[in-house]
């Protein structure tokens, strides 16, 4: 809103409330946060409103400075924590920042009257309209200008102020004070004191017990065992006489230190507590691992597998074996080392002992290959021999034949040259009758081991 | 209303938590606009061992207009009058530059401040200002000079 709308709008005044509480009087019970206090009034605030610069006032505080700051003729004015030139106003802030400011812990302001509450500041004024019963409330005698706590006017409603004469003290009491009057405050009520047998005024009572020289007191060291119960006349000369008196100092002292001593040894004991259970966990771990590495452990191996069992005994036991853990730790990581290079032992000689074989059997198959070869050249040279006479043949016919025959001719002619070099392809059907002996069979027969 | 309250929390604020060197209390326990403040000379400045009176005015409309500021003891300082009065020159106590949000601590530790780092620039007695831009020397002397006679 513009600030004339601001300045016509007041929420604080225009209230159906018949008893306003100003919340800036009260007297505040708990602390709040300093971001909470209008920089204005300094104190918490109330019905806030924010400018366009995000600083916050209390409304009444802000209308103040704006009727002081603002020239006539210009619709801004200076923003009173920073100057910023403002011309628009939000009474709508963050509903967090009023909830803050309205649990701030204060005083009923009728305290004076008795009224001893302490609530939210928030729920002040709706305990002053309603529930404080010491709130002060017009005389309903309409001559009569004084005021009545709402409690006193309840049952029925008349004017507690005349004046009564105390039949006692003929003091002239109002009536609403006539109670009090009667039952406390009249000088003519007396007491007797019980030691000394002189009378005081009832109000002095208290007063005249704790000074009287023949009430029975105890001595200043009855905390430290002095039994003597003497009257409080006599009290001075005994306490002058009493060992238990001149000794009280040093036994303060004592106490002090013991308890000083008591605490320490409880935070030690809380340290003890966290060190032992450090100490647990460690040895819980430990023993994990024991059981893993028993199990991996070759089961021959004896000498380990008590050791295992001596650590599972251990745990059950006090820690006065608490080193047994550190050892065993120590002689299971010796033994899976030890293990360990068996392991590589035996790993080279598998080594070696494979190479050996794959070697051996290397030599046979060579061995195999070098008959299998000399077996194939001899089979190709005898091959050659034989195929050499047949093409001798084949080529002296072709030429007696001659051109009659030509187209048949070439074909063959064609073919068993081809067919020469290779034995695998002179094994083809068409060759029919010209089919040699396959000297493969019997190459193969010889070579065999 | 609401001023007395503000100035009774800032009273009682600096009473209770003095900051260093400052004592506050009101020339007449009636009055709350008008108070009495001691000020410490701040040590390495000429004005130190002096113990200098501060009168304090807070006008009714206090905190919309500013307080005023007058040294009761005569000091030799650029930016206090050098007359009867002893008006203090603070920037933040013009009208046009005082903040509703300004406390009245924070003038205080201010002043103090300018007891220790004069602002010659921005003088009310030119010809201190002077010699204290100039003749640096020959001011503490007459400063030092001062507090002995006037402030202890």
């Amino acid at each position: 809103m513009n600030i004339q709308d601001f300045l016509a709008f007041d929420p604080e005044t225009d209230t159906d409330h018949d008893m306003p509480v100003d919340l800036r009087s009260l007297d505040l019970v708990s602390g709040y946060d300093s971001h909470l206090m209008c920089p204005i009034c300094h104190c918490p605030l109330v019905e806030p409103a924010r400018l366009q610069c995000d600083h916050v006032f209390c409304q009444k505080c802000l209308r103040s400075a704006i009727t002081t700051f603002r020239s006539a003729d210009t619709d801004d004015f200076p923003c009173p924590s920073c100057r910023t030139p403002t011309s628009r106003i939000s009474t709508n802030v963050p509903r967090l920042l009023i909830n803050m400011c309205d649990e701030i812990q204060v005083r009923c302001p009728f305290l004076a009257e008795g009224c001893q509450e302490i609530l939210p500041r928030g729920h002040i004024q709706s305990h002053v309209d309603r529930y404080c019963g010491y709130r002060l409330m017009p005389c309903p005698e309409e001559s009569c200008d004084k005021k009545t706590r709402k409690k006193d006017l309840q049952p029925e409603e008349r004017c507690l102020h005349g004046y009564y004469q105390c039949s006692r003290c003929e003091q002239d009491v109002m009536e609403q004070d006539y109670e009090d009057h009667e039952k406390e405050l009249c000088p003519s009520l007396e007491a007797t004191c019980v030691d000394c047998g002189t009378t005081v005024p009832q109000r002095e009572l208290q007063g005249h017990v704790d000074q009287c020289p023949e009430v029975l007191s105890p001595c200043m060291a009855s905390k430290y065992g002095c039994t003597t119960k003497i009257r409080r006349g006599e009290l001075a000369t005994h306490e002058q006489s009493c060992p238990l008196v001149s000794i009280a100092p040093y036994f303060e002292a004592q106490n002090t230190r013991l308890d000083s001593l008591e605490l320490k040894t409880r935070h030690l004991q809380q340290r003890n507590e966290i060190f032992e259970d450090g100490l647990a966990n460690i040895r819980s771990t430990l023993l994990e691992s024991a059981r893993t590495g028993g199990r991996l452990g070759h089961s021959g191996e004896s000498g380990q597998q008590n050791q295992a069992d001596d650590i599972d005994d251990s745990t059950g036991m006090s820690p006065i074996s608490s080193s047994n853990p550190t050892t065993y730790l120590l002689s299971l990581h010796e033994s899976l080392r030890e293990e360990v290079s068996q392991m590589t032992h035996a790993l080279t000689d598998l080594d070696a002992r494979a190479s050996m074989t794959i070697m051996n059997e290397c030599l046979r198959i060579k061995e195999d290959m070098a008959h299998t070869n000399a077996a194939v050249n001899s089979v190709r040279m005898q091959v050659q021999w034989l195929m050499n006479p047949r093409l001798h043949n084949s080529t002296r016919t072709g030429n007696m034949r001659g051109a009659s025959t030509a187209g048949n001719d070439t074909t063959r002619t064609q073919f068993t040259s081809t067919s020469a070099p290779g034995p695998s392809q002179s094994a083809g059907p068409s060759l029919g009758p010209l089919r040699p002996r396959r000297p493969s069979d019997s190459g193969r027969e010889g070579t065999k081991l | 209303m609401g001023s007395q309250k503000r100035i009774a929390k800032e009273l009682h604020e600096l009473v209770e938590s003095p900051p260093e060197g400052i004592t506050v209390k009101l020339a007449d326990e009636d009055n709350l606009y008008e108070w009495r403040v001691f000020m410490d000379g701040p040590e390495g400045s000429p004005y130190q061992n002096g113990k200098f009176q501060i009168k304090l005015v807070l006008p009714t409309e206090y905190p919309f207009k500013p307080p005023t500021v007058s040294f009761a003891t005569k000091i030799y300082h650029p930016n206090v009058t050098n007359d009867d009065k002893g008006s203090m020159c603070l920037g933040m106590l013009r009208p046009d530059e005082w903040k509703p949000s300004s406390k009245i601590g924070a003038v205080l530790q201010f002043a103090r401040q300018l007891l220790a780092e004069p602002m010659p620039d921005d003088a009310i007695e030119g010809r201190i200002a002077e010699q204290y831009k100039n003749d640096r020397k020959h001011y503490d002397e007459v400063a030092r000079e001062w507090t002995r006679k006037h402030a202890s």
